[in-house]
């Protein structure tokens, strides 16, 4: 048994208007990892390619070690997946869908199922057609999460929820980690929860993963410098910087491989360090994407 | 443990056919009883409502059962059960033919009792009965089968279409079939060579079905 | 125990700093004894709703400091330094104080006349509180 919960090596995928190419991911076990990109970029399919939805066209997939899709009975038992497009049945209500759920996995913790219903605020005996889209959401990731499972794969889970129900799923998610042998796979337009719970991010766009990494160090390597440059001089793009942007002195420049020297390099080349900051995840997120599709125009 | 899941879903599209299947019952309930009135009228109206309930549930069915599941969106939901496309597709030819197979089998069951009651009528048309009864099984079973495997709602209607306008064609030539009609008079029922080569290949016929539709779901690449 | 702590989202500094920041404030203010246990990682990544490293990078940096100490398989607390809660209240003044050198610098202001400044504000200070008595 492998000590990755997921395995993704040199997965391929191919459809007439969009190509899924070489994607490596790893998630270890006890680790969350947020999947973010822009719309169309991949996220789906790379989901739906580790849930055995979807087969690859060249490529290993390993999810709790068994190999995907072949494997894939074995391995659902094992994991919670919910999605964007995903929908219950409209006529039954939410208490049906609870005992369906139960009847087919053994280790449904009941208990834990009624505390979610509080906790969510829903009611067991509503039709899912009464439902706001909110609810549906939360009684979605009810059912998955009231099974406890070793693995949670969960595209866009917060995708359309108000800021009160999205900050009871992070809840939910989180609490997830109390037990070190289960892991967690999301991927989130809202880059806000991604910075905060993930221990790993994977950034994909046009089919590519662009970085794939622990948290703290993919923040740790990105800064924007404020420099005041000597007038008439353009600021150098030293190594480790992907954008530079002037307005007259003042500079701004985005490192994404920051090292501390940098600074002195700067300063010995005339331009003064005004300030270094740090950059939210969500400023990362459009540096990147503006970076590379900069570099497929022919910079 | 994977079988339990089968048996699961299975009885969940029941459950969620339940309307359906009283409606049939209700529909199947009332021609029975116009046919057990002694007028010739009744006999006829109850007949043909048997046999347009027959066709309209055969219609339906597999689009309620079948082709609504991916038009709602549930199937991510359902495929994220431990269970592979090819098991998904045994528990959907087996709950909307069990579906079909209720009234279905409550015609038989009641055509042939009156048959055997009725003084009146010969015994000869018994086989005949069966091989009729026979066609829209199997054409139940083609439209079942397509609307599954093509994951169209499109190509169901068609196969509906298809097989409902080809039941009476197919009806009128067995019944000019010499070899079929010259026992229809016979005070016994007579199991020709004829008579057994139709039947088995209307068995062979669902089988066929069956088969060819599990080979192509398990080959199937994509689920969602 | 961890439930007053808050990750702001408008302070743009890195929530493991937030959380290095308010575990010495803790401290320096006695809420949090010397060598008194604190949660462990894991639980306290899960009551703040933050990832499970980003509290073990806070955890790593206080314990370079000396501020806790964790051990395998016990879990954490606060050093056992007597003086520990005046020694982190005094690094934070002289955080501050190198924070207003620097600004004043950009203004162009020397440490001379940045120390006027500082006892024009401590009077400035001195006198609304007089006032309030």
């Amino acid at each position: 048994m492998s000590d990755l919960a997921i395995e993704l090596d040199g997965v391929e995928k191919t459809y007439p208007f969009f190509t899924l190419d070489r994607i490596h991911l790893q998630v270890p076990h006890g680790q969350i990892m947020g999947l973010i990109g822009p719309n169309g970029a991949g996220k789906s399919t790379t989901i739906r390619i580790l849930m055995g939805l979807v087969q690859q066209d060249r490529g290993e997939v390993r999810v709790l070690g068994r190999r995907m899709p072949a494997e894939q009975i074995a391995a659902k038992w094992d994991i919670g997946f919910a999605s964007e497009d995903m929908r219950l049945y409209e006529g039954m209500t939410l208490a049906w869908h609870m005992d369906f759920i139960r009847s087919i996995y053994p280790n449904w913790d009941a208990p834990y199922a009624q505390l979610l219903l509080k906790r969510f605020g829903l009611r067991a005996e509503q039709k899912i057609k009464g439902l706001s889209h909110g609810q549906r959401v939360k009684a979605t990731l009810l059912l998955v999460l009231a099974r406890r499972p070793r693995l949670l794969v969960l595209d866009e889970p917060t995708t359309g929820l108000d800021p009160v129900a999205r900050h009871e799923i992070l809840k939910e998610l989180t609490a997830v980690m109390t037990d070190e042998g289960r892991s967690v796979l999301f991927s989130s337009h809202n880059t806000q929860d991604v910075e905060q719970i993930s221990d790993r991010i994977t950034f994909i766009d046009r089919g590519r993963i662009i970085d794939s990494m622990d948290k703290e160090a993919y923040l740790d390597r990105w800064r924007r410098l404020r420099l005041e440059v000597p007038s008439g001089m353009a600021l150098p793009a030293l190594p480790g910087i992907i954008g530079i942007r002037q307005d007259g002195r003042l500079a701004v420049a985005t490192a994404n491989a920051f090292a501390p020297e940098m600074a002195n390099a700067y300063e010995s080349t005339g331009a003064r360090v005004k300030s270094i900051e740090t950059m939210t995840l969500e400023e990362i997120f459009v540096a990147n994407v503006e970076h590379s599709r900069e570099q497929e125009v022919g910079a | 443990m994977t079988s339990r899941v089968i048996q699961t879903l299975i009885l969940k599209d029941w459950r969620l056919q339940r309307t359906q299947i009283l409606i049939s019952v209700a529909a199947g309930g009332l021609a029975l009883a116009l046919l057990q009135l002694k007028s010739e009228t009744a006999f006829l109206v109850g007949t043909v409502w048997f046999f347009v309930s027959l066709i309209v549930l055969g219609s339906m069915l597999p689009v309620s059962n079948v082709v609504n599941e991916r038009k709602k969106q549930n199937l991510p939901f359902l495929m994220s059960l431990p269970i592979s496309a090819l098991q998904y597709a045994i528990s959907k030819m087996a709950s909307t033919l069990g579906l079909f197979l209720l009234p279905w089998g409550a015609l038989v069951i009641a055509a042939s009792t009156l048959v055997m009651s009725r003084g009146d009528i010969p015994k000869g048309i018994v086989p005949l009965m069966f091989i009729l009864f026979g066609l829209p099984l199997v054409g139940f079973c083609l439209i079942a089968a397509t609307a599954l495997v093509s994951e169209s709602e499109g190509w169901a209607i068609a196969a509906t279409i298809l097989c409902n306008s080809w039941y009476g064609l197919a009806w009128y030539f067995i019944i000019r079939n010499p070899a079929i009609n010259r026992d229809l008079n016979s005070p016994v029922p007579v199991w020709s060579p004829a008579v057994l080569t139709i039947l088995t290949g209307e068995a062979a016929a669902v089988a066929l079905i069956l088969g060819v539709t599990f080979y192509l779901q398990s080959r199937k690449r994509e689920f969602v | 125990m961890s439930s007053s702590f808050v990750i702001s989202q408008t302070d743009k500094r890195p929530i493991y700093l937030q959380i290095m920041e308010q575990i010495k404030q803790r401290i320096a203010v006695g809420d949090w004894t010397e060598g008194e246990a604190i949660p462990s990682i894991r639980q306290l990544a899960v009551d703040l709703q933050v990832s499970v490293i980003t509290v073990k990078r806070a955890y790593l940096e206080l314990e370079r400091e000396g501020v806790i100490v964790t051990q395998q398989g016990r879990g954490s607390h606060v050093a056992s330094k007597p003086g520990l809660g005046m020694r982190l209240q005094q690094e934070e003044l002289e955080k501050h104080l190198e924070q207003a050198v620097r600004l004043a610098d950009l203004l162009g202001i020397r440490p001379k006349d940045l120390a006027a400044r500082l006892r024009e504000t401590g009077d400035r200070r001195m006198e609304k509180e007089g006032e309030q008595v």
